[in-house]
């Protein structure tokens, strides 16, 4: 059902965006090119996300989403659990993506990866009482995350437009399809039960507390400073996806080039 | 010149050349560990004003604003007029200051050490750098700090960014100011209508 709405939702917004440019923005080149240029273009920044206007209106409403219920259970979760606690119930939530994770190590190619990830579950589910701990972070083999937005990404997709939806949050074209994805590659899509139904709701809410809480005072302080926090959050989600994509290496020839402005002041 | 003096230079030069980069490395690491040494002291002190004030001293001897008021308003850079100019860069320089303030007072009682660089040319250097001694667990013990160095004109090592595992405050500035720009219209009204923006957050 789930993946129906997404489909369609998919197909809507493609539809309104025949015209986009699915290029990344920030290439140095290209940068230095249109600054020379000089023309009295304003069009920065809808490269990435054609879909501003739609993509505001949606963020507005998951703030008010956000603000009124998202945070306050967030701070009743930190409040009620022990930072150990919480470490505990993140740790177990990671271990129920292994299988996710493990498909999308197989289907990059990355077999080190998929060794670590299958290592990591055997040990954290036994040793670690059944996900809570993490004893193989311990002996050297750390968590990593894999989507199947990350493997279009390896296979050479670009990102598409940036996409925000109320309750997914921030995405692009394509990572929100890798979502979709993903919910197919989770063998708890194929069970139907009423216990399950229950699982899967207590597994998205306890998700949705565990990556809203430590993000309260980092959120607050953006929003705090930044002239647009709307503009700032899809940086800070950009940026720090994209180092996500590399396997956590910044790609420093794809920053943009901030040096080389003195002659601005020799006019 | 002969043959042989003049195949001496060229090889001379190509190894100049060559390690160049790599010397740049040297130079910009211990640029950034003496600006992280002199900001050492000022993150231990006790007095939430007096680190800020600190702070504030190293941000205005060792980060250059210019370059990074240029560089966040995009395109716009071109068209920015001289009087906008004249309000822009000192409200820009507040604003981007406290910014820097309180990125840097989150690590306030730690001490911060440069683990290594990458040189992507011979003017722009990524510094890295650890919180020192952190035990595992610790809130910032995998946070990787970068500074941006940019070589200017006369040699001058400068910091131009600064950032946290792969985010960059620079390129976040940018996309912001960027968007507010075009959302009123474009040069040069868009520009006035940033100048404003941050006027209202400087007087915040």
């Amino acid at each position: 059902m789930r993946l129906t709405v997404f489909a369609a939702l998919f197909f809507f917004l493609a539809g309104g965006a025949a015209h986009a440019q699915l290029s990344d923005a920030g290439d140095p080149e290209e940068f230095a090119e249109e600054l020379k240029r000089g023309e009295a273009d304003t069009t920065e920044g809808k490269e990435i996300d054609p879909w501003e206007g739609f993509n505001r209106k949606m963020f507005a409403f998951h703030n008010v989403f956000d603000e009124n219920l998202l945070v306050p259970l967030a701070k009743v979760y930190r409040a009620t659990t022990h930072k150990k606690q919480r470490k505990g119930i993140r740790n177990f939530l990671d271990n129920l993506k292994t299988p996710v994770i493990l498909a999308n190590d197989l289907l990059q190619g990355e077999f080190d990866r998929a060794g670590d990830t299958l290592g990591r579950f055997a040990i954290n589910t036994t040793v670690g009482f059944g996900g809570m701990g993490d004893p193989a972070e311990r002996i050297g083999i750390a968590q990593h995350s894999e989507d199947f937005g990350q493997t279009l990404a390896v296979w050479g997709l670009d990102t598409g437009p940036y996409l925000f939806l109320p309750f997914f949050g921030p995405s692009t074209l394509r990572d929100g399809f890798g979502a979709a994805v993903d919910t197919g590659l989770d063998p708890s899509f194929y069970y139907r039960s009423d216990a399950m139904a229950t699982a899967k709701y207590v597994r998205a809410g306890a998700t949705a507390l565990a990556i809203r809480e430590p993000l309260i005072e980092p959120l607050d302080d953006i929003k705090e400073n930044s002239l647009d926090y709307y503009a700032s959050f899809r940086s800070f989600y950009l940026q720090s996806r994209k180092r996500e994509i590399q396997n956590g290496r910044t790609n420093y020839d794809e920053l943009p080039d901030i040096g080389d402005f003195e002659e601005f002041d020799e006019e | 010149m002969n043959f042989i003096q003049k195949a001496a230079v060229a090889v001379l030069l190509a190894v100049t050349v060559a390690a160049s980069p790599a010397f740049a490395n040297d130079a910009a690491e211990q640029f950034v560990q003496k600006v992280l040494d002199e900001a050492q002291p000022y993150l231990e002190l006790e007095d939430e004003q007096a680190q800020l004030d600190g702070i504030a001293t190293l941000v205005d001897k060792y980060v250059d604003m210019r370059h990074i008021g240029y560089f966040v308003l995009g395109k716009s850079a071109r068209q920015i007029t001289s009087e906008q100019k004249e309000e822009y860069f000192p409200l820009f320089e507040d604003y981007a200051r406290s910014i820097y303030q309180e990125a840097l007072t989150r690590y306030s009682g730690e001490r911060l050490a440069v683990t290594g660089s990458v040189d992507r040319s011979e003017k722009n250097i990524f510094v890295q750098s650890k919180v020192a001694n952190a035990k595992p667990g610790d809130e910032y013990a995998d946070t990787l700090i970068e500074w941006w160095v940019h070589v200017n004109n006369d040699g001058e090592m400068r910091i131009v960014d600064a950032g946290a595992d792969g985010i960059f405050l620079s390129i976040e500035q940018q996309e912001t100011f960027t968007s507010i720009i075009a959302d009123n219209g474009g040069p040069p009204a868009g520009i006035d209508a940033l100048i404003e923006n941050i006027r209202e957050k400087v007087d915040d």
